[in-house]
């Protein structure tokens, strides 16, 4: 019998023994992990001379605003530094930013002479100890430092998140001040960041919408001017408009420029009735898009421009549509409770962001460009008219308080909801449109 | 009288008054087991444990103790913008004519590792293992109170909280750390948008609770973590040590790898270490559908060992996309790493190489 007893335990122990043994590693798998700011820290850039001192503590500055901006990444106070960077090519003491727990690490160096500005940086993964990318410079004008610290955190942010940048970009918008039965508009323009603002028209004619081409050169924008709304187009270099001639006795209005920036799609009111038309700009020739008893207004083109996002009522209420470019029959993409308006196609393509109006109160929301997937992004009184950063990933647009001395302000959020923050303009402002990344 | 009347008089007198002393004899000692101390003392037990537990209201100052490093640590600096100055003038363009160069390779990090200033975190390593402790432990306490009977309850408390203490526990060393070193109040696992934010508000709130009351309560620690240190391994290694000598003996192999498996329990708990330090929040959309698979290897403390760390395998991305995947991946190994992951010594070879695959797809934004 224990002979027996033994013998089966000891079959069983061969037959189990392939599960104990260890074939390989130990393999696990993850599927859940944290969303938090990544820390980081920028240690001023190091100048190299008197002159560039004030220099170095800006950039570094912008750099460090830049990213903490986007909701991505969170600074960590220089108080809290161990070691100081007093010279760019000394080696980095992981160890005294590890105890920090800086997981990203960005140096630099500025150097002047005369009115030519000089920036190196380098971007390092503290806890490898690794550099993300290589060492770059870049060269420009003491006028310039702006642009040149926007570009050193577009670099950083590319390098860290795998994205492209949006920082040195501008935005065009329309600054409104006064109260609100007696507003003042004017076409403005201004950093990402709501610095430089540069004014384009004076307050003598209301101004709407303006639109930057894809190259960021011109701006189309509606005026009141002679009394009835007409679409211009502006040179922003140069700040020179021209007006774009459409039908007579016709009111245009909603302009927006094509992918590659040789026509518009903007609508136009015939009869009472409003449609989608396009003109080549080059020409002036308009060709009809749509042509229904329905209000069609609000169109968007698609990245590789062969379609078109609008907004009609043909449904009864405000609704988004997608059709060709050179028209034909459109899909209807929203579904949802509520008004849907003002539709903008994601740089990137895949998503739509839009307006929505929906028991008394207005979002900024995304989707799909099948109508999937739709998530609400902001909730207030008053939220309209969104426009995308260079990337796709945040979304800027206006707010309006409510009440008399309710005022217009500027907002961005990002594409997952998250940091939402106001963008500082000297005045009230309405409106916005995102240029470009900068050459 | 006869002698027998006589005889059976005394019989019976004996017999009686034996029986009455006997009867007495034996009542005396029935009181003695009535007396046990432990009756008496089970009362003086719950008078002694409430007021034990009376003290245990400073509590949150235990509590504040294990937020006070959370203090230190370096809150984001306020945005500083410059306040923009409103030019009415021509847009004159900076131009500042960009070059990028590329800069010469970096000075070769000098790689001293500072003893010293690695050694600085680590008391707070020390200190932090004590949290993981009082969260399981605050269910017992609850429990004690209301109830007069004290022994009973920790005696059953532990054996309910022992599976998940042990995960709780090992997760909850990592989870500490890293909510000493950066802002944990702002993780999170899901993205909650401002439209959202009304409906789900109160619920939100009411969970949160929960988790920093179950801090404090210091009484259990050493016990929970004794009683389950031994408990885990002991069924598992008894088991399989006797099979290992068995194999070892039967087929005469000795150079097998040693040591039982994981437990799921201890795989959770390193699963758990690594999730905790894994922040897919500044990743590219692009890289959030990439997974990756990476291998490394530990050295017998627990530390990532230098140089061995890989991608192994990326699906569903670029070769950009699965490179940013592979540094957060990376950066989560290394970082909640830093100290050493807690890990059974005497299952070494089990885990000197691991491989995880991290599979962003729940974090995903929807």
């Amino acid at each position: 019998m224990m002979r027996f007893l033994t013998s089966l335990l000891l079959g069983l122990t061969i037959l189990a023994a392939p599960v104990y043994a260890q074939s390989g590693p130990l393999r696990l798998e993850l599927d859940q992990g944290i969303i938090e700011p990544l820390p980081f820290a920028v240690p001023n850039f190091v100048p190299d001379g008197p002159a560039a001192t004030q220099y170095a503590n800006d950039i570094s500055r912008v750099v460090a605003a830049d990213l903490t901006g986007t909701g991505l990444f969170r600074e960590i106070s220089s108080d809290a530094f161990i070691s100081r960077v007093s010279s760019f090519d000394a080696p980095v003491q992981f160890a005294d930013w590890k105890a920090i727990n800086a997981e990203a690490l960005v140096t630099g160096a500025v150097n002047v002479s005369g009115k030519r500005l000089t920036v190196r940086f380098r971007v390092w993964d503290v806890f490898s100890g690794q550099e993300l990318g290589n060492g770059l410079q870049f060269a420009g004008t003491t006028d310039g430092w702006r642009r040149m610290a926007h570009k050193v955190a577009d670099q950083v942010y590319s390098r860290v998140t795998g994205e492209s940048g949006y920082f040195d970009s501008r935005v065009a918008f329309v600054s409104e001040s006064g109260p609100k039965d007696q507003r003042l508009k004017r076409l403005a323009i201004m950093d990402y960041d709501g610095a430089n603002v540069q004014y384009l028209t004076d307050s003598a004619a209301i101004v709407l919408a303006p639109r930057f081409s894809p190259s960021g050169d011109r701006l189309l924008y509606t005026s009141y001017e002679t009394g009835q709304p007409r679409i211009y187009v502006l040179d922003v270099d140069r700040v020179k408009r021209t007006e774009l001639k459409t039908q007579d006795g016709t009111m245009s209005f909603s302009p927006r420029f094509s992918p590659d920036g040789r026509s518009i799609v903007y609508s136009l009111i015939q009869g009472g009735n409003t449609d989608l038309w396009k003109m080549d700009l080059a020409s002036g020739q308009s060709v009809r898009l749509t042509n229904t008893p329905a209000i069609e207004t609000a169109p968007s083109y698609s990245p590789d421009g062969s379609q078109i996002v609008f907004e009609s009522d043909r449904s009864g209420t405000p609704q988004l549509y997608i059709m060709p470019a050179n028209g034909g029959e459109a899909t209807r993409i929203s579904f949802g409770a509520g008004r849907y308006g003002t539709p903008v196609w994601s740089p990137r393509g895949d998503l739509i962001a839009f307006t929505k109006q929906n028991k008394g109160r207005f979002h900024i929301g995304v989707m799909r460009t099948d109508g999937s997937e739709e998530r609400l992004l902001t909730s207030s009184f008053l939220d309209e008219g969104p426009t995308w950063s260079p990337n796709g990933r945040v979304i800027m647009f206006t707010r309006e308080s409510q009440g008399a001395s309710g005022r217009a302000t500027l907002y961005s959020v990002d594409i997952s909801g998250r940091n939402l923050r106001p963008v500082r303009t000297p005045d009230g402002g309405s409106d916005p449109s995102w240029g470009p990344l900068q050459k | 009288m006869d002698t027998g009347t006589k005889i059976s008089a005394i019989a019976h007198v004996s017999l009686i008054s034996w029986a009455l002393f006997g009867g007495t004899f034996r009542s005396e000692p029935l009181p003695m087991p009535v007396q046990d101390i432990s009756v008496i003392s089970a009362e003086q037990f719950v008078a002694m444990t409430a007021q034990s537990e009376a003290p245990e209201v400073p509590t949150p100052t235990a509590l504040q103790q294990p937020d006070a490093p959370e203090e230190e640590i370096p809150t984001p600096e306020p945005v500083e913008e410059e306040p923009p100055t409103p030019e009415v003038s021509e847009p004159n363009e900076p131009e500042p004519e960009l070059e990028p160069e590329p800069l010469a390779p970096p000075p070769e990090p000098v790689e001293i590792e500072q003893p010293p200033a690695l050694e600085a975190p680590e008391p707070e390593a020390v200190v932090l293992p004590t949290p993981p402790g009082p969260e399981a432990q605050p269910r017992p306490a609850d429990k004690v109170a209301p109830e007069p009977v004290a022994p009973p309850p920790p005696e059953a408390t532990p054996d309910d909280i022992e599976s998940p203490a042990v995960s709780l526990d090992e997760g909850a060393e990592n989870q500490q750390e890293q909510q000493d070193q950066t802002a944990p109040e702002e993780a999170t696992d899901e993205i909650v948008t401002e439209a959202e934010e009304a409906k789900e508000y109160a619920p939100r709130s009411s969970p949160r609770p929960p988790v920093r009351p179950n801090r404090p309560t210091p009484p259990a620690e050493p016990e929970v973590a004794e009683v389950e240190e031994p408990t885990e391994p002991e069924p598992a290694p008894s088991d399989e040590a006797a099979i290992n000598d068995a194999l070892a003996e039967a087929l005469g192999q000795s150079g097998e790898p040693s040591g039982p498996p994981l437990t799921a329990g201890e795989k959770d708990a390193m699963r758990l270490a690594v999730s905790k330090c894994w922040n897919v929040g500044s990743l590219s959309t692009d890289a959030l559908q990439t997974v990756v698979v990476v291998g490394f290897s530990l050295t017998q403390d627990g530390k990532v060992l230098g140089g061995t760390m890989q991608m192994l395998d990326s699906s569903g991305g670029t070769a950009a996309s699965a490179k940013q995947a592979y540094e957060a991946a990376r950066r989560a190994i290394l970082r909640c790493g830093a100290k050493g992951y807690v890990l059974p010594t005497d299952k070494y070879d089990q885990w000197r190489d691991i491989e995880i695959t991290f599979n962003p797809e729940r974090m995903r934004i929807k």
